[in-house]
């Protein structure tokens, strides 16, 4: 479905000093720096997989993207979505992608959202019997009822984002391509939208590409990720294996019925966080049993729950193992 | 079969495009009134110039008042073309460009240069037909006879060739885009030059003839059909008219695919 093969994105970047000299020495001699946004990745997505791809800021995910839709061409490697080379933006490729960029839209700001999504039929050349299921499963999905006619200068952000998701499925496209779908919605609509993004994946089996800087977007809707840094990729797996590969620890989170010693928490791992009714201890993975005992027959607990360490944190951890130095 | 699905396709997509222009002009009501009467204002302007002129001559550059008025009729038509059809899209383009809002356009099934050029009208520039046809009236009453029925087809079909030429011309313009970061200047500079069209073709002379018949063939667009409408118009300026626009019409579209390999794509 997706093959990428030693992909390379290179810019040419005008550098200069600060100040007014260096200004103008650049208008008569420029100097440029060569950056590598995606610097040689491989990997391969199979139909109806949901792939998160991470990385901090910077790290090439947007390019990525980009360079699978075709809107960017590579400066080498290969790229293949559906068989096709993107690059070449074949009709017949443009008509199976779609692309949600979260800071940008392509709704058209002064009409509703009805005009665009009758704009896009026309543009998708989708038939008016299938045009009318999609539309309306769309709008009972993702609530649109009472935003159709209303001007998309008047919606919210969470209304406007929903409609950009609902303006890029008119087509029922085969390959998502999600750049922080959620960026700036509330919690409610975070999980309306992942809610919807799942559902439509296990439809349609249609495969998903994300990057999201919410973790939460991650768990709740992809089981691998593709880690990148700086323009490599650094991981490529579960989300389970890449916490057990960062942070070889479970989190043990205690409730109690009266307050206890740090010292008495000190025995059975890291301590966390303590609070009177709360301590949340970090463990080793081989002494989870151990500790597990050792806090229910000495301490004062009323429940227990062993987890895995917050996405935020192992990707931290991850980063951090990757920092230049 | 394919292309006929393609030609419908893309009819569908300019009826739907022309459907949204003239719904975004009914939604600003006030706005759209305003602009027709700014519209009528500036046509009646563009006959001040040629009064002024004629005030003091009875010929200019071997054009009788009423043969210049033709010309200034299709300066007028040709201003609502430019005004109404082609600048609305394309100037967007740019703003697209600096924002990286060009993506959605790359992502669609259709061809980019289409999708720009259609995507946004002015109808209430419109208004300006009504200008051209009481100034071509007025003409033909001042002359004394009407245009041939032949002149009349060859004129619209000058019309046709002109509004590739201006469409070829202003895609080239808004390619800078893609090279420079703001280029807003650029298409007011193309409309303020276009002013000279409104002028008869033999009025420059040396190199501004040059400029007027070859580089911006504004001669081609207003003068020859004012010469057919008159039955002045050799056959051979028909088909230099019929290769000019297609000359220019491939070089936009070599120059507009070039554009887009630069396309960089705004970091979002």
């Amino acid at each position: 479905m997706i093959s990428v093969t030693n992909l390379r994105k290179e810019y040419r970047v005008h550098r200069r000093a600060p100040g007014m000299a260096a200004a103008l020495r650049s208008v008569f001699v420029r100097s440029y720096d060569t950056v590598r946004a995606v610097d040689g990745i491989d990997f391969t997505i199979g139909e109806g997989e949901r792939v998160g791809f991470l990385g901090p800021n910077g790290a090439g995910k947007t390019t990525t993207l980009k360079l699978l839709s075709g809107l960017l061409h590579p400066s080498s490697g290969d790229v293949r979505v559906l068989g096709f080379e993107p690059r070449e933006r074949d009709d017949a490729f443009l008509q199976q992608i779609m692309l949600v960029l979260g800071q940008k839209q392509q709704l058209i700001w002064d009409l509703p959202p009805a005009d665009t999504f009758e704009l896009n039929r026309a543009i998708y050349d989708v038939p008016a019997a299938q045009y009318k299921q999609t539309l309306d499963e769309l709008v009972t999905l993702l609530d649109l009822s009472v935003v159709m006619a209303k001007p998309t200068r008047q919606l919210s952000l969470g209304e406007r984002m929903k409609c950009e998701l609902a303006a890029a499925l008119i087509h029922r496209p085969r390959v998502l391509f999600l750049d922080e779908p959620t960026i700036g919605l509330d919690v409610d609509m975070q999980v309306t939208l992942r809610t919807f993004i799942n559902e439509y994946n296990q439809r349609w089996n249609a495969t998903l590409l994300l990057t999201s800087h919410y973790m939460d977007d991650v768990e709740a809707m992809c089981p691998r990720v593709i880690v990148v840094d700086h323009g490599k990729l650094i991981y490529d797996g579960t989300l389970e294996a890449l916490a057990e590969k960062a942070r070889p620890e479970k989190r043990l989170v205690l409730r109690l019925s009266k307050p206890v010693d740090a010292a008495d928490l000190a025995k059975l791992g890291v301590i966390v966080r303590h609070e009177a009714a709360v301590a949340v201890l970090r463990v080793e993975r081989d002494r989870v049993k151990e500790s597990v005992g050792a806090a229910l027959g000495n301490l004062p607990v009323v429940d227990l729950t062993v987890e895995n360490p917050p996405l935020e944190e192992v990707m931290r951890d991850v980063f951090r193992k990757t920092e230049p130095t | 079969m394919k292309s006929l699905r393609s030609y419908r396709k893309y009819r569908r997509l300019l009826a739907v495009q022309v459907r949204a222009s003239v719904l975004l002009a009914l939604q600003y009501r006030l706005d759209a009134a305003f602009d027709a009467a700014v519209e009528l204002f500036y046509a009646a302007t563009a006959l001040v110039p040629l009064l002024v002129v004629f005030g003091t001559r009875g010929t200019v550059a071997g054009w009788s008042y009423p043969e210049s008025l033709l010309v200034v009729g299709w300066f007028t038509l040709l201003q609502t073309v430019l005004d109404g059809i082609i600048v609305p899209g394309l100037t967007a383009v740019v703003e697209h460009v600096r924002k990286g809002t060009l993506d959605f356009v790359l992502l669609k099934p259709a061809d980019a240069e289409f999708l720009v050029s259609t995507a946004r009208f002015q109808p209430t520039r419109f208004t300006n037909v009504i200008t051209a046809g009481l100034i071509f009236a007025y003409a033909f009453h001042q002359l004394g006879r009407g245009p041939s029925p032949g002149g009349m087809v060859i004129a619209l079909v000058l019309l046709a060739f002109a509004t590739v030429v201006l469409h070829s011309l202003l895609i080239m313009a808004i390619a800078a885009s893609f090279y420079v970061v703001r280029i807003d200047n650029l298409a007011y500079l193309f409309t303020s030059v276009f002013d000279a069209a409104r002028w008869p073709r033999s009025v420059f002379r040396g190199l501004a003839h040059v400029l007027f018949t070859f580089v911006l063939p504004f001669a081609m667009m207003t003068s020859y059909p004012a010469e057919a409408l008159l039955g002045q118009l050799p056959p051979g300026r028909l088909l230099f008219a019929l290769l000019g626009a297609g000359a220019f019409a491939l070089a936009a579209r070599i120059v507009w695919n070039r554009a887009l390999g630069r396309y960089t794509s705004a970091s979002s």
